[in-house]
């Protein structure tokens, strides 16, 4: 077993020979995958990254700040139609041309579309709490989806809206394969910054917050600052999930964000662990993968997610996280 | 008159939102866990007594009696077979796995009784509409208006009048030293999620004739109930009652005068509203921490 | 990193019709095998639209009947049934693992909109047959990729001005309100109504949109009695339809209902009792009950799905989508190929099955019906008030 012995040993993001054998065996999975798995699969996988980008941001909203979200969905609806809206207005013109077009910009712009409103949901946060300020997040949620109903402008209105081939650069992300490249390069790049935001002061902010906001304060972390920082970067990894979403599926919809959405992202956080970037990666796949891969299932898919939810927090109340964190516990103490 | 016929409706189904509330409420007061599966345990209980009435024949009286029975049970079972496995895991990781029961009792009630829509057998009958002061309320408004009202006189006196009820407060202040004291905090909290499931039984008899009886029959009548007791503030009887009442006639004026079709999202807009004035709800206790 | 190129993409599709076109006895088409023809959906089996789930069982009850008759041609008759909680993500997902991974020769229907038009793309470019999304017309209307679309549905935007002109010129009314659920189906009705009642020099005296999960409708009831309707058309799910009924059977007078053919269900007599009495509602097949062929077919589905006796309606709404598949496949012969089904389909003319009548297909027609008749309900049962009354044929 081998000692820790120097802070930046504790904190460094991959611990020992282990540990860069099992990044390496993850990087030449997540390349070997669209060669080895069919379209459809490929799909799914997209579906999933997308989903581990929201939960991993909702992740660092309610595991590692401790502020509740019921109306992610709300946020991950305005970054896709921010996005989409975006690139049809700019799409034939010039001036994204030099810089590769404006598809990936408009990932920027969904993400940042989204954390403008989430700091204006932040802002009564700083009021509220627990159970009241989930009512405001689950507010938001429900009237962001019914504005989007009634303001055909912005949604297509009912009949929906058609999102452009994406296209960067040269390449036309018009196949599963390359909207894999895009979507995953988002999932690494989004874990690589949470895993370094929750590892640097910010994180230590956010979680002294959660354990308690009286303590930090008294102790200079700026509440007013971090609260609204937390509602920020979480949301905008949901709107970048919205646009990356607007990207795979090609068509919009209000009722694709509806209230249900929001609750599968927050037990996707829940399931995987609480306060954990990989927890949120095993969640999201792990739900995410009941509902698209199980769709067979037919009416007894709803009991299904239902009862590995509940199953997972009777065994395993840190979430799939904590497991992991025992059988690793458990592999590191073998007595070899 | 318009008006006031929009409020008279806003409060009938406002009083049924109130039933729904009280029930979210006396749990939270007692163990601060927030049901998400509230509404679909008074469907599943409302899909009982649909299958009572008429598969198995019972009378409307016996079949009721019998329902609320098994939905005190059914509450009960739950916090004994499924919360108490999970009472290490966080607050959060509770009120997921109600949202996860929530997922299973929906899905079952597909299964079992099938997704279309069913009629239950009610005594009293929309078609018959009295007049009261030039406003026209029916006849099922009005039974459930004082259903209504009884079952809150009945949840007032159990929580205010009796030993229990007092153990009950006692616990939703302080759980440990409530155990200290040799309260049965296990036992309470079962009684609580049992009352409180009876609460949504007698909430979702009331709604069959409004909203007829389907899987989905609970989905709006839920949520208006939890705004309803936010509104009011959460740990608060009366506060879920009036909370309750007030969307309930908000949503009709705003539906009458103005749109039919925003009007949730004016509930919530008002609710925020009032939060960011009062973060305690109406009726709620301020929040007061140790440090 | 290679990403593809359209060009590839193009290769691809141009080696494949090359192979095609060598080897065209010996080529399988997808989802066709010496004993078995592959069929799916993707449908709201969960989640606030699972009553729709019902047309996906429907015809999976009559699929098993064909099977027991001894299939077609020699061919069994298999379906894959997925479910999709009415998320167009999860549809796109399902119609997709159909396709590539189960491999079938047609989807028969899709329910919902958002959901029909999420995989419309993906089944115009794969070139997999579909048949009756049960969608408005709209999508089809002058679309040059349609194929391998087959649509026996009516139009609900035709439908309502029918609605509205009977109304107005047959039953003398004048002050006509819309109720009509929030949504796509709701829009092409209320936007019918607009047109018909234009067209006479008027305008519905109140519009009234109601959502899908709304569970209380006395707001929406008073407001067209504020308005002094006396026709209401309404385009509605049977359960909120039956609450709107009971809601305006309490004003006095009692406005006429006129609705959806989607409500020309026997459930509906249940769920409002006497409140769905004198509702003037169309249909596109003979009602349950009123004919011994739809009859013995819904007793067929009962016999193999006693469930479905709750949802006649959309039971046998799902046989109407499937039924003149069959005869296309009968008439395609035992050496069936995509283009040979689609010959076979568009040699149907004033073809009468089972539900459907007068289905007519041809070149550069994929409409199959464009009549619906009006029934009233008395006591229940409807009485006929019209023949077929026809609407243009638009795709």
């Amino acid at each position: 077993m081998q000692l820790i012995q120097k802070y930046e040993e504790e904190m460094a993001l991959v611990r020992g020979w282990a540990g860069w054998i099992g990044v390496l065996l993850l990087a030449a999975g997540l390349l070997a995958a669209p060669w080895v798995l069919k379209g459809y699969q490929l799909y799914i996988a997209n579906i999933i990254g997308i989903k581990i980008i929201v939960a991993i941001g909702l992740n660092l909203l309610v595991g590692y700040t401790g502020q509740i979200s019921l109306g992610h969905v709300g946020f991950v609806a305005i970054g896709a139609y921010a996005a989409t809206h975006f690139v049809t207005a700019f799409e034939r013109s010039a001036a994204f041309q030099w810089v590769g077009g404006p598809f990936w910009v408009a990932l920027l712009v969904g993400g940042a579309a989204a954390a403008v409103f989430g700091v204006l949901v932040g802002l009564p946060a700083l009021r509220l709490e627990g159970p009241y300020l989930s009512i405001v997040t689950l507010g938001f949620g429900l009237a962001v989806q019914q504005i989007l109903i009634n303001w055909p402008a912005v949604s297509g209105g009912r009949i929906g809206m058609f999102v452009p081939t994406p296209k960067i650069g040269p390449w036309w992300l018009d196949s599963d394969r390359g909207l894999y490249f895009l979507v995953w390069t988002c999932v690494v790049l989004g874990s690589l910054v949470a895993f370094n935001l929750t590892r640097s002061h910010v994180g230590r902010a956010f979680v002294a917050l959660r354990d308690s906001d009286i303590a930090a304060e008294v102790t200079g972390v700026n509440l007013r600052y971090y609260k609204t920082l937390a509602f920020a970067v979480s949301t905008f990894y949901a709107g970048l999930g919205g646009a990356l979403e607007a990207y795979v599926v090609q068509y919009l919809e209000p009722t694709m964000f509806n209230l249900y959405e929001s609750i599968y992202y927050l037990a996707m956080v829940v399931v995987g662990g609480l306060g954990t970037i990989p927890g949120s990666m095993f969640g999201a796949t792990l739900l995410s993968f009941l509902q698209f891969g199980l769709s067979g299932a037919q009416e007894y898919l709803p009991v299904l997610y239902g009862a590995v939810v509940i199953l997972v927090m009777t065994v395993e109340p840190l979430g799939l996280y904590g497991r992991w964190l025992k059988i690793k516990l458990w592999s590191k103490t073998w007595p070899l | 008159m318009y008006f006031w016929q929009l409020v008279v409706s806003g409060l009938s189904i406002g009083s049924l939102y109130a039933l729904v509330s009280l029930g979210i409420v006396l749990l939270y007061r007692t163990s601060r866990v927030l049901n998400f599966a509230h509404g679909d345990m008074s469907m599943i209980t409302t899909m009982v007594a649909y299958s009572l009435l008429t598969a198995a024949g019972f009378a409307f009286g016996p079949a009721a009696v019998l329902t609320l029975a098994v939905a005190f049970a059914a509450g009960a079972a739950f916090y004994f077979l499924v919360l108490r496995p999970v009472k290490e895991a966080t607050l959060l990781g509770q009120i997921i796995t109600t949202a996860g029961f929530s997922l299973v009792l929906s899905g079952l009630a597909v299964v079992v009784w099938s997704a279309d829509t069913k009629v239950l057998p009610f005594p009293l009958s929309r078609a018959v509409v009295y007049n009261i002061a030039g406003l026209a309320v029916n006849q099922v408004a009005l039974g459930s208006f004082l259903v209504a009202v009884v079952s809150v006189l009945g949840l007032y006196l159990l929580v205010q009048r009796t030993r229990f009820g007092l153990a009950m407060r006692a616990v939703s202040q302080n759980d440990v030293a409530a155990r200290v004291l040799g309260i049965p905090v296990r036992r309470v909290f079962a009684v609580t999620w049992g009352v409180s499931a009876t609460l949504g039984a007698i909430a979702g008899m009331l709604l069959a004739p409004v909203t007829l009886v389907s899987p989905s029959m609970m989905f709006d009548p839920f949520l208006k109930g939890f705004a309803g007791a936010v509104l009011g503030g959460l740990d608060s009887l009366p506060g879920a009652i009036v909370g309750s009442l007030v969307i309930g006639v908000v949503e009709n004026l705003f539906g009458g005068y103005v749109s039919t079709s925003l009007r949730t999202t004016v509930a919530f807009v008002m609710i925020i509203a009032v939060l960011l004035v009062r973060p305690e709800g109406l009726f709620g206790h301020k929040f007061m921490r140790r440090v | 990193m290679r990403l593809a190129y359209r060009a590839r993409i193009a290769m691809g599709l141009a080696l494949v019709m090359a192979a095609l076109l060598v080897l065209p006895a010996a080529a399988q088409e997808r989802g066709i095998t010496p004993t078995e023809i592959i069929l799916g959906v993707s449908a709201p089996l969960s989640g606030p639209a699972a009553p729709w789930g019902a047309t996906a069982r429907g015809v999976e009850a009559y699929l098993a009947y064909i099977n027991e008759q001894g299939g077609i041609h020699g061919r069994t008759l298999r379906f894959e049934i997925r479910d999709d909680g009415y998320q167009p993500a999860r549809a796109v997902a399902n119609v997709r693992e159909l396709v590539e991974r189960v491999g079938v020769f047609g989807i028969v229907g899709m329910i919902g909109s958002a959901n029909a038009a999420a995989v419309r793309d993906y089944m115009f470019r794969n070139e997999v047959v579909w048949m009756t999304p049960a969608v408005e017309s709209d999508p089809w209307i002058g679309n040059p990729n349609i194929t391998y679309l087959f649509v026996t549905y009516p139009n609900y935007y035709q439908e309502a001005k029918i609605l509205a002109r009977y109304a107005v010129e047959e039953l003398g009314l004048s002050r006509i309100a819309v109720f009509y659920q929030n949504d796509q189906y709701g829009s092409n009705g209320l936007r019918g109504v607009r047109d018909a009642l234009a067209e006479m020099g008027m305008a519905p005296v109140a519009e009234v949109s109601y959502e899908l999960t709304d569970a209380d409708l006395s707001v929406h009831a008073l407001r067209i009695a504020q308005a002094q309707a006396d026709a209401v058309v309404m385009y509605a799910t049977p359960n909120h339809g039956a609450m709107m009924a009971a809601a305006l059977a309490q004003q006095n007078p009692r406005p006429q209902i006129l609705s959806s053919f989607t409500l020309a269900d026997p459930i509906m007599a249940r769920l409002a009792g006497p409140a769905w009495d004198g509702v003037i509602v169309p249909s596109y097949f003979p009602y349950p009950g009123t004919d011994e062929k739809v009859d013995r077919v819904l007793q067929i589905l009962v016999e193999r799905n006693p469930e479905l006796a709750n949802m006649a309606f959309n039971a046998l709404a799902g046989v109407t989508f499937v039924e003149p598949m069959l005869e296309g496949l009968r008439r395609a012969g035992p050496n069936l190929t995509k283009e040979s089904f689609v010959a076979a389909m568009e040699s149907i003319q004033n073809w009468d099955g089972e539900l459907l009548r007068g289905v007519t297909f041809g070149p550069g027609r994929r409409q199959g019906i464009n009549s619906i008749f009006l029934a009233r309900m008395v006591n229940g049962v409807p009485e006929p008030l019209t023949d077929w009354i026809e609407y243009p044929v638009e795709f």
